[in-house]
């Protein structure tokens, strides 16, 4: 399109199109077509010989993943840290909130800092915690002793290693629960809560019959989105273990990049990939499902 | 009496558990931060906690990183600024037309409507990286963009428009109308309302939307894994790379690891308000 029309398209009747097109062509090109491609790939061959070649290849690479024992560990592992990553840092968030809530003297300040590790480089962090994980030099395992417990091989026992990365996540993300409950729970008309305690309900029961039931929307909201990011979980763990000891803390991600471009073989790559969408998408939509009923009652 | 005492105990066990929680979050972080201050011979030795008190902290390691290490270090910190502000100033330009969009016209593709191409372009978000990584390596070695800043640019801008349409739609929503309308009927094509009318008038959540894309982009990890591998590499890959070529330099890492959080922090620390209106729409 010359730049005329380009311009003069922002004028007439057909104006609204012409600011959204932009962004819709940008992703098109740059998620939807590499989305399909993605698909396209998990039943092709890909050789590199003569030039790029993609082969139809049927479902050799879906048989080979179902039937590939490294798949299923790279998704139990996955789905393992999500389950208890995203509810531990549901109740640590909801309950930093409730404490937050109590307006205490210099609140802004603990929000303000509570905020702080959800935005720092992933990488960084997982160095900072593989610091703090170091068997001998590390501070946590130099204070275990001293309380009377064992130190622990964090990051080279089969056994503990996915419950190091889970408490590096929750380190990281119970910001991120701590940011949507707290912009729900300043959402609660204050007369409701002051009407409520005229009524004598206080501690526990106004936590339950008021505010908890109003959180709803929130909490499912941020459970939701964070189960989604965590089921991507990548970078953490490439510090933390690369995947080891072996292959026990090894996420989808980190099976879909080793087998795609480490032993570069894009095809079945994609394929593993594309199941982490499946699974993703599966998840949200059971998750969402089970929630109906309790979204309905708080839209009452 | 007996409510006196119970509401103090309630207090203090308050300011004693944010306190706790306060301490959880800053140790990793004071961690790595003196550990770039540690001679090896600290660090092999320790642990050690306090500087002065059990070990002497040292500059060393921080003047080495604009020293000896200046080239090795130099060319992907470039990248990261390059790549990060370019891509986020266009995620932002090309978001904010298109909740521009949503939020003043009525659109009608098929049976979608506003609300419909609005979670479109937000659920993009949903999709995991490595699903659209490994297509991008192919498309992008076809047309030679592989190991490119362009490349790369191009990339985060789409990875970071879905946040930019949903934070500049919660904003320009706030907005009232009737500024444009007066405009309008000054005789303001849309274009010159869009241009000179509504970005000054959002330029405090264009910049919060800007330094949000901005930390994303600097932040982000697998993309640049896949994509890059020498000449557009940038900070998240350098360090990460650290480990594997030289083995544990923990003072090395702690350095370049404070210099890639530094700016992450001050953007965080000062425009929390901000992000945090932009991201949630409270309607009250």
């Amino acid at each position: 399109m010359p730049m005329t029309n380009i311009l003069s398209s922002f004028r007439g009747k057909k104006a609204g199109r012409a600011f959204i097109l932009p962004a819709v062509i940008i992703l098109l090109l740059l998620t939807i077509f590499p989305f399909l491609f993605s698909l396209f790939l998990s039943f092709g061959k890909v050789s590199f010989l003569g030039g790029l070649q993609i082969h139809f290849a049927g479902l050799k690479n879906w048989l080979r993943l179902f039937n590939d024992e490294r798949f299923y560990n790279a998704l139990s592992n996955t789905v393992l840290i999500a389950v208890i990553a995203v509810a531990m840092e549901y109740v640590l968030g909801l309950g930093l909130v409730l404490l937050l809530n109590r307006g205490v003297k210099g609140s802004t300040f603990f929000r303000v800092l509570f905020f702080l590790p959800m935005m720092l480089t992933p990488i960084a962090v997982g160095y900072m915690w593989r610091m703090m994980f170091n068997p001998t030099r590390g501070p946590i395992n130099h204070v275990l002793p001293l309380l009377g417990l064992p130190a622990v091989g964090w990051l080279t026992e089969p056994k503990i290693v996915l419950y190091s990365i889970i408490l590096t996540d929750i380190w990281q993300w119970t910001p991120f629960m701590i940011l949507i409950l707290f912009a729900g729970l300043q959402s609660i008309p204050p007369a409701l809560l002051e009407a409520a305690k005229v009524d004598g309900a206080s501690g526990w029961r106004l936590f339950r019959e008021i505010i908890f039931p109003l959180l709803i929307p929130a909490s499912i909201a941020a459970i939701l989105l964070r189960t989604i990011e965590v089921l991507k979980i990548v970078d953490k763990i490439y510090i933390l273990t690369g995947g080891g000891p072996g292959i026990y803390s090894e996420s989808m991600t980190l099976f879909g990049y080793s087998l795609g471009l480490r032993a570069f073989d894009l095809a079945y790559g994609a394929t593993i990939a594309f199941s982490l969408f499946a699974t993703i998408l599966v998840i949200s939509i059971i998750f969402l499902l089970m929630t109906r009923r309790s979204q309905e009652i708080s839209l009452e | 009496m007996k409510a006196v005492r119970n509401e103090r105990f309630m207090k203090v066990t308050t300011y004693l558990l944010l306190i706790a929680w306060a301490v959880f979050v800053l140790f990793p972080l004071y961690w790595m931060l003196t550990t770039s201050f540690k001679s090896k011979l600290d660090v092999f030795l320790g642990p050690k906690y306090i500087p002065w008190v059990d070990f002497r902290p040292i500059v060393q390691w921080w003047i080495r990183i604009f020293t000896v290490e200046r080239e090795e270090v130099i060319r992907p910190l470039i990248n990261s600024i390059v790549v990060a502000s370019i891509s986020s100033l266009l995620a932002v330009l090309l978001g904010t037309m298109a909740a521009y969009g949503l939020t003043r016209f009525k659109f009608k593709f098929g049976p979608l409507r506003n609300h419909d191409i609005l979670v479109w372009i937000v659920s993009q978000r949903m999709m995991p990286p490595i699903v659209i990584a490994l297509a991008l390596f192919l498309m992008f070695k076809v047309v030679n963009l592989l190991d490119t800043r362009l490349g790369m640019t191009l990339i985060y801008t789409a990875f970071n428009l879905p946040i930019a349409v949903w934070m500049m739609r919660n904003f320009l929503s706030q907005i009232p109308i009737s500024i444009e309308e007066a405009a309008m009927v000054d005789g303001a094509s849309r274009s010159q309302i869009f241009f000179r009318v509504v970005l000054p008038l959002t330029l405090p959540s264009l910049a919060a939307t800007f330094l949000l894309c901005f930390i994303f982009a600097w932040n982000e990890f697998l993309f640049a894994l896949i994509l890059t591998f020498d000449k557009a590499s940038t900070m998240p890959i350098l360090i990460a790379s650290q480990h594997f070529q030289r083995g544990p330099q923990w003072w090395d890492i702690s350095v370049m690891s404070t210099v890639a959080i530094a700016p992450v922090v001050i953007i965080a620390l000062s425009l929390q308000r901000y992000f945090v209106k932009g991201l949630i729409p409270i309607s009250k």
